[in-house]
């Protein structure tokens, strides 16, 4: 911004070898040239923007009257075989010419992606039927293959909501694609025509999966029929989110027959893994998991130790209360909050034994007493 | 050679370098911009927040809202935050010692006692004299602190301290925040699987003039006051490019303190917010990656450009000179406290480039700009008056107004918040008169800020009285 301001001065410039006005007109008129291009442009694009919408209401009129002639359709009413019944879905010429336009074509589509998530039954099958009649599978394959990782990912996101299990196959070779996104979808796709059984990718994947697509996975997940997959080899995997993503899948299907395959992962050396046992030992365990859990809470960092106690404030009992107790002496008020909490939930004797306690008159205890007992009874 | 030359030609030769190194720096900004905002667009085209909101392995997420003499609004306020999309969520509002009734109204309204309640003072603060609990359940989300006045800095560490969430969000108690804001917050927290997300930034937006109504943001409409459009445009300047731009490169500094959520265990071990600074937003965020760039840990701070917080912008030259001065002194104290960091290759991309950054192009571009303009008139007084002058003077000024307009076209085409297009054009008319009307203002207030701090002069936060915008169908168009 100070350029100009320094020309004001431009005797003493290497410019002023140039005709000062001439130098300056230069300087304006290329400012000025891209302010008005600038401005050009967004008044275009806005312009183009709306004739687009004008042209927006007359495709969606289209694909509205497609979807309602498909979603509508019942072929066993109308007594027709599968042929025919094609046939009647089947798209107008109208409608296939409009697929040959790139932004028609990306929009119809659209419509009949957003009817199909809404959609179960025949409705869904109609709909499926016409985005093949229309013949966007095809481009959806065609652009599996661009270069660009966003049109990639969102054609396997299409074939998915269009359940086109037919390109299971292809779509697998996504799954440890280098691009996160693409890979994402790819998972996703496999669990959503396989379930369960989708998950082999598990074996192979050798990026690690992030929390995010792990809360998708489990998502999908939980909209399919448990079945008792072998979850075991995935505990030993080399990379650690897929130890994770199972520990969370045990968790969550309560695989009791795995406890002890899993009490052998809280030495595993990843801090992450530790932790999602600690999370797995919370809600399945045997009356000996606390004295697991106690004989390695030395070894563990803090964040460990207190998912430990938190753990132990749902599985601990009268056996643990004097560990918990040697924790209220810690320097950590957290740790001594965590384990006063734990020692009331164990009940009447956990909290006598709180109440009790040497320090439990003076602060902090004191005042964590109070707490606890307050949570108790609200 | 005189030395009246030789000085003329070391002025004159330095502002040169300065123009372009700057002039590089907004090149570089909107092309980094262009490529994080079309990466965050595409990736975003994919998500389906309705996954987070009804998943039980979602992030925990603690709201921090210090709120001080915000009797007015507050009532609404709180139940705008209460109404959040969010499942694992608490509520935490943090009464910082307000001389009016802001702790009565909010105990008559969500009926709440006080409870007995173990503060673990991991931070410092001023004392909590009271945590209190609603008696219904339907706002058991909701925990009120009361505390002895100690600054906004003091309330967020007493918010720290209390929260139980690995994360938390701290916001302004009078912003304006997007249903699905927290849902989309969080995401990044969850989507690295090789650097811990230390933060997360949110735009603000201004909302003066829209419609609000229930404490929810039911049209945007462009402010109607002078003061108010040009920040629009100053915040999409600010919001849309520099800190997409930054994001990019993984050296943003700052995260607005009116809408961010940060990974509370970091927070903590940094020791929490700086109670001795005005900027205390940008200090902890700095303090945050020294401390992650110190232990060689690999972090990122990241930034959503989705406008998912709106806020009440000053509406007059006192506030609005007020407010700069304050930003100008809260960028020199962090640049001063972590001036270890300049130029030091240790710190990577923090050294080497953020923070000289900061301090060529935030902390010291209103100095140059007003002590150029001061050899500028200088000179002219000195010698017959030059018309050539004014084109020049024109040509300075249209830099200013092509980055605006550039600014305006990449908030058309993407996330597009103000539909009719005489919005737009207004827009662009508030680009071309900025320069002239509104800029030479908040180089003026930081120069202030300059000297107060020089002078040790702390003039804090200063009390705010709101008009609020949280009242039933009511269009803001008054302000502080």
């Amino acid at each position: 911004m100070f350029l100009a301001k320094l020309l004001i001065l431009n005797e003493f410039l290497p410019v002023a070898y140039f005709s000062r006005v001439h130098y300056q007109v230069i300087v304006m008129l290329s400012i000025a040239g891209l302010i008005i291009s600038l401005l050009v442009y967004m008044l275009f694009y806005m312009y183009f923007k709306s004739k687009h919408e004008k042209k927006h209401d007359k495709w969606r009129l289209i694909s509205d009257l497609l979807i309602h002639r498909a979603v509508f359709y019942d072929a066993e009413e109308e007594d027709i075989d599968e042929t025919e019944a094609q046939a009647a879905i089947a798209a107008t010429a109208r409608a296939k010419k409009l697929m040959h336009n790139k932004h028609s074509r990306k929009f119809v589509t659209g419509e009949i992606l957003s009817a199909k998530k809404n959609m179960t039954g025949t409705a869904s099958d109609n709909l499926k039927q016409l985005y093949q009649q229309l013949g966007l599978d095809k481009y959806a394959l065609k652009s599996l293959k661009s270069r660009l990782w966003h049109i990639k990912a969102k054609a396997i996101q299409e074939l998915t909501v269009m359940e086109m299990s037919e390109y299971v196959n292809q779509l697998y070779a996504f799954t440890n694609d280098q691009v996160e996104l693409v890979r994402m979808e790819a998972q996703t796709a496999i669990v959503q025509f396989n379930g369960f059984e989708g998950l082999r990718f598990l074996d192979i994947i050798t990026y690690p999966i992030s929390d995010w697509q792990q809360i998708k996975l489990l998502q999908q997940l939980a909209h399919v029929p448990p079945v008792n997959i072998s979850i075991d080899g995935w505990l030993r995997s080399e990379n650690n989110s897929v130890v994770v993503f199972a520990l969370k899948l045990a968790r969550n299907y309560h695989r009791f027959e795995l406890h002890d395959d899993i009490l052998l992962c809280l030495d595993h050396a990843d801090q992450n893994v530790r932790l999602e046992v600690i999370n797995y030992l919370c809600e399945i365990y045997t009356d000996d998991t606390t004295d697991e859990l106690i004989s390695r809470f030395l070894k563990e960092d803090f964040k460990n130790q207190l998912a430990m106690i938190k753990a132990m404030q749902n599985i601990g009992s009268e056996k643990d209360i004097l560990f918990l107790l040697s924790l209220l002496d810690n320097e950590s008020h957290e740790m001594k909050l965590t384990a006063a909490r734990a020692l009331a939930k164990i009940g009447k004797s956990g909290l006598a034994s709180l109440q009790g306690h040497a320090l439990a008159k003076s602060y902090p205890l004191n005042e964590m007493v109070l707490q606890i007992k307050g949570e108790l009874a609200a | 050679m005189s030395w009246q030359t030789f000085i003329l030609h070391v002025f004159t030769y330095g502002i040169l370098l300065y123009s372009i190194l700057l002039l590089v720096c907004y090149v570089c900004i909107g092309a980094f911009s262009i490529s994080e905002t079309r990466t965050y667009l595409n990736k975003n085209s994919f998500t389906d927040y309705r996954v987070l909101a009804s998943s039980t392995e979602a992030p925990s997420i603690s709201v921090l809202a210090p709120a001080y003499n915000e009797g007015t609004t507050i009532i609404e306020n709180v139940r705008s935050l209460l109404s959040l999309h969010y499942n694992n969520l608490e509520v935490i509002i943090i009464n910082d010692g307000s001389k009016d009734d802001s702790l009565e109204k909010l105990i008559d309204a969500y009926d709440l006692y006080r409870i007995d309640f173990f503060v673990n003072a991991q931070l410092a603060t001023k004392p909590v004299r009271g945590v209190y609990k609603s008696r219904n359940p339907v706002y058991r989300k909701l925990i009120v602190v009361d505390k002895v006045n100690g600054g906004k800095a003091d309330a967020l560490n007493v918010g720290v301290n209390i929260a139980q969430n690995n994360y938390y969000v701290c916001i302004d108690v009078d912003c304006v925040l997007e249903q699905d804001a927290l849902l989309k917050l969080a995401k990044p927290f969850l989507e690295n699987a090789t650097e811990r997300v230390i933060a997360a930034g949110g735009v603000v937006r201004i909302a003066n003039s829209c419609q609000i109504e229930g404490g929810r943001l039911v049209k945007v409409n462009l402010a109607k006051q002078f003061l108010p459009r040009v920040q629009t445009l100053e915040y999409i300047r600010a919001f849309l490019l520099s800190r997409m731009a930054w994001t990019r490169l993984n050296g943003l500094l700052l995260i607005s303190g009116a809408f961010g959520a940060f990974d509370r265990d970091i927070v903590i071990k940094c020791g929490g917010y700086n109670s001795e600074t005005v900027g205390e937003d940008m200090e902890l965020v700095v303090r945050m990656r020294r401390y992650m760039e110190e232990r060689d840990e690999p972090y990122r701070v990241s930034f959503i450009p989705d406008p998912l917080c709106w806020t009440e912008a000053p509406s007059t030259f006192k506030i609005l000179g007020r407010q700069r001065n304050r930003w100008a002194r809260g960028t020199i104290e962090t640049l001063r406290i972590h001036k270890k960091m300049f130029f030091n290759p240790n710190y990577g991309l923090l050294g080497m480039l953020s923070y000289p950054y900061w301090l060529f192009f935030e902390f010291m571009a209103p100095i140059i700009e007003f002590f150029g303009t001061i050899g500028l008139i200088i000179y002219c007084l000195s010698g017959p008056i030059n018309w050539s002058l004014f084109m020049i003077m024109l040509g300075v000024l249209s830099i200013g107004v092509l980055y605006s307009i550039f600014a305006i076209l990449m908030e058309v085409l993407t996330y597009n918040q103000y539909k009719q297009r005489k919005d737009i054009l207004r827009l662009v008319l508030v680009a071309i008169l900025e320069p002239v009307i509104f800029h030479p203002f908040v180089v003026w207030s930081s120069i202030r800020g300059n000297f107060d701090l020089l002078r040790k002069h702390n003039g804090g936060w200063g009390e705010m009285t709101r008009q609020g915008f949280a009242t039933e169908k009511k269009t803001v168009t008054k302000l502080l």
